[in-house]
């Protein structure tokens, strides 16, 4: 998975041109599969934390997005 | 919506990723404490409380998701995915909680279930001048690109049933 991912300034576009295609919605994951673990900073501490870490407590609800 | 449901046992989380609508005043991230002091910006001027985790800035989450720009993931104690949808539309997703609730009410109650697979065609309001409006925030350019966009979909859309 991770050599598939371009450079940050590819995936940071300054131009919105469709990306995220919503034909696109890759078929790599599926219900029923174990959700990928990944590494992220929380916002509220600067802490490096683990999905895992969350739903190994409860059932997730997992937004993605941006400001803009 | 997230309060409702976190009092009956789920927890909420925002993985913040790249800006899918760069524009003059908010535009890509350039370096992850760009991505940070704007994912602060987002908390405080849309005064989001749910815990907000930070993607790195090639996006190794969001690759890792399907990289579409607002998608919602429901994932079970444990770590599997229960459900997941290309945009992230409250009523339908609270229509999804209702449902695992439900189920497990009647666990609790002792009936015996299997999990089976199913997909489903979603419907959610889409109001454009709205946002159109959001985008305004990040700049002429990000309002011109949707609307340029906006256009070439309306060429390639399936009639409307």
């Amino acid at each position: 998975m991770s050599e598939n991912i371009p450079p940050a300034e590819e995936y940071n576009y300054r131009i919105f041109n469709g990306q995220g295609d919503f034909e696109g919605f890759p078929n790599m994951l599926r219900v029923g599969m174990g959700a990928p673990d990944f590494s992220a900073t929380l916002l509220e501490t600067g802490q490096e934390v683990r999905l895992s870490d969350y739903w190994r407590r409860g059932d997730l609800v997992v937004e993605f997005g941006s400001f803009t | 919506m997230a309060q409702t449901y976190a009092d009956k046992g789920f927890l909420f989380l925002f993985v913040y990723v790249r800006e899918a609508h760069p524009g003059e005043h908010y535009g890509p991230h350039g370096t992850m404490e760009e991505k940070l002091a704007r994912a602060r910006t987002f908390r405080e001027r849309l005064a989001i409380a749910r815990p907000i985790l930070v993607d790195d800035l090639q996006g190794t989450a969001h690759h890792l998701y399907g990289l579409l720009p607002n998608m919602a993931y429901v994932i079970a104690r444990g770590g599997r995915i229960l459900f997941r949808s290309d945009w992230t539309d409250p009523p339908t997703l609270e229509l999804l909680l209702n449902y695992y609730l439900n189920t497990r009410e009647q666990r609790r109650a002792g009936a015996r279930l299997t999990p089976f697979y199913a997909e489903f065609a979603g419907y959610r309001v889409n109001d454009r001048q709205q946002f159109v409006e959001r985008l305004k925030i990040a700049g002429p350019q990000a309002v011109d690109d949707y609307l340029r966009m906006a256009q070439v979909w309306a060429q390639q859309a399936p009639p409307e049933e």
